[in-house]
């Protein structure tokens, strides 16, 4: 298989031009983005301009402390954005939401490139970062969904919570049907994704490795095990999450602390 | 010996003062009838005793001693509470008695609850089919009556009922309310705006304004 090919400043040029289209619907159709859709744009140019560099650097230099570094720095970020979009307050989150990111990825990945991978090196840049990486975006997302819509719909339910109290549930008996609710619309998006794949999408990282030079059938077995490693931390993630922030978010009463939201 | 001993409570929210100094006891076998105007803070009262609201000042005595975060739990054991609130959960209606059942504190109740269940359904008026029903497919009365039963099955004898029959008619709310007003060993503190001709002449009244 040949190597991938490399894009010049004219393909680049060329993904500008097809950045218009969007950029002229958007403005066609007076839908108000234009300019969050420019500062995106930028935004991620400058940042994968940035990161690049810096990968190059990293891997070529494959430290295991730098690379381990590097994961906590993605985990702290990914941490930020949870609560961000989650509608919580960072100060009763950060502690509970950094132990179940880093506690789930941490354990997957290292059990992906234990014995998965089977490196030798288990915190080689090219695997703790990538793997990482897609590992973690993933539970990412899925904690949004979990950690936010747990505790919004308690908020929002809260009379029929308060109701469960009152007839003698404890405060975890009281909340389950909650954070399984909220768990299982965490996991629909992975288990919807995992039963499609391949047929509606050609994912990212298989992509990635066929034109990198893979052959497909390698590419598949790496797609496969990412995937069931993306369930693993998914599913470990928000069970952490919602369990390690329950402490944070009740009072000793068992009522909802208003405070957590921003 | 008093069951509640609230003394000098003031709730406000935002910048309304609901309960301002309030103060009342309740005896075993009371049945207390909470009245007053909307929004008045009646609900509130309810709310406090079972500890999902502090008072902003005064104090609640249960049993003897003073309700904190901590204690508040044991009243919810010994409290049966039918709320206004007609969300009671999704589901069957079998599996909503099955879920109170189910909790560690009321798992004692389990042997008979079935024979206690149809007992119930049959003195309110309702078909043992209702089991296999959504409780979202139910009406509003429906709903109101599962709640009762759901709090009967409980065993308690302290209740606080909150407008529990103002979806019901007028034969099947006395019956219900007389049910819980003419039995001596129930502690019954209730919300509603209907007057029961109950043959229970000791009803006192909480009136607030």
């Amino acid at each position: 298989m040949s190597e991938t090919v490399d894009l010049s400043i004219f393909s680049m040029m060329m993904c500008g031009v097809l950045l218009l289209i969007p950029v002229l619907l958007v403005h066609y159709l007076k839908l108000g983005i234009n300019r969050n859709l420019l500062i995106s744009t930028v935004r991620m140019v400058l940042q994968l301009v940035l990161i690049g560099f810096f990968l190059e650097y990293l891997f070529k230099l494959n430290n295991g402390f730098i690379n381990f570094g590097w994961f906590l720095v993605m985990i702290f970020v990914a941490v930020y954005s949870v609560i961000n979009n989650s509608g919580l307050k960072y100060q009763h989150f950060i502690l509970p939401v950094f132990l179940s990111l880093f506690i789930a990825n941490l354990f997957v990945v290292i059990f992906f490139n234990t014995f998965i991978a089977r490196l030798n090196f288990i915190f080689d840049a090219r695997y703790m970062i990538a793997i990482g990486g897609m590992v973690l975006g993933n539970s990412l997302r899925s904690n949004v969904i979990g950690l936010g819509d747990f505790y919004k719909a308690l908020n929002k339910e809260e009379q029929l919570y308060l109701y469960k109290l009152s007839l003698g549930a404890s405060q975890f008996e009281a909340m389950l049907p909650f954070a399984k609710k909220s768990f299982t619309s965490a996991l629909n998006p992975t288990i919807a994704t995992m039963a499609t794949m391949g047929i509606v999408s050609l994912p990212g990282m298989m992509t990635g490795q066929i034109l990198g030079g893979s052959v497909p059938l390698v590419a598949i077995k790496y797609q496969i095990a990412i995937m069931v490693a993306i369930l693993a931390s998914t599913v470990l993630s928000i069970a952490m999450s919602i369990l390690f922030t329950i402490r944070y978010s009740f009072k000793k009463s068992g009522v909802l602390r208003k405070s957590i939201f921003k | 010996m008093e069951l509640f001993r609230i003394e000098n409570i003031t709730k406000q929210f935002s910048e309304k003062f609901v309960l301002q100094n309030f103060s009342f006891v309740v005896l075993p076998g009371d049945k207390i009838n909470i009245s007053g105007y909307s929004g008045i803070g009646k609900t509130t009262i309810f709310r406090l005793l079972l500890g999902f609201e502090r008072p902003d000042a005064g104090k609640i005595i249960f049993d003897g001693e003073d309700l904190t975060d901590e204690n508040v739990w044991v009243v919810r054991r010994k409290v049966a509470y039918v709320s206004q609130d007609l969300n009671i959960g999704k589901g069957r209606v079998s599996d909503f008695f099955q879920e109170t059942l189910h909790y560690k504190a009321n798992q004692h109740l389990r042997t008979d609850a079935k024979n206690r269940i149809t007992e119930y359904l049959s003195l309110f008026n309702l078909q043992t089919d209702i089991l296999t029903r959504q409780i979202e497919e139910l009406s509003g009365g429906e709903k109101q009556r599962i709640a009762i039963i759901n709090a009967l099955i409980l065993d308690r004898s302290i209740f606080f009922l909150d407008e529990i029959t103002s979806a019901l008619d007028p034969a099947l709310k006395e019956k219900i309310m007389n049910f819980f007003l003419e039995n001596k060993n129930f502690t019954v503190l209730y919300i509603s705006h209907d007057i029961y001709s109950s043959k229970n002449t000791k009803i006192k009244t909480l009136k607030l304004c």
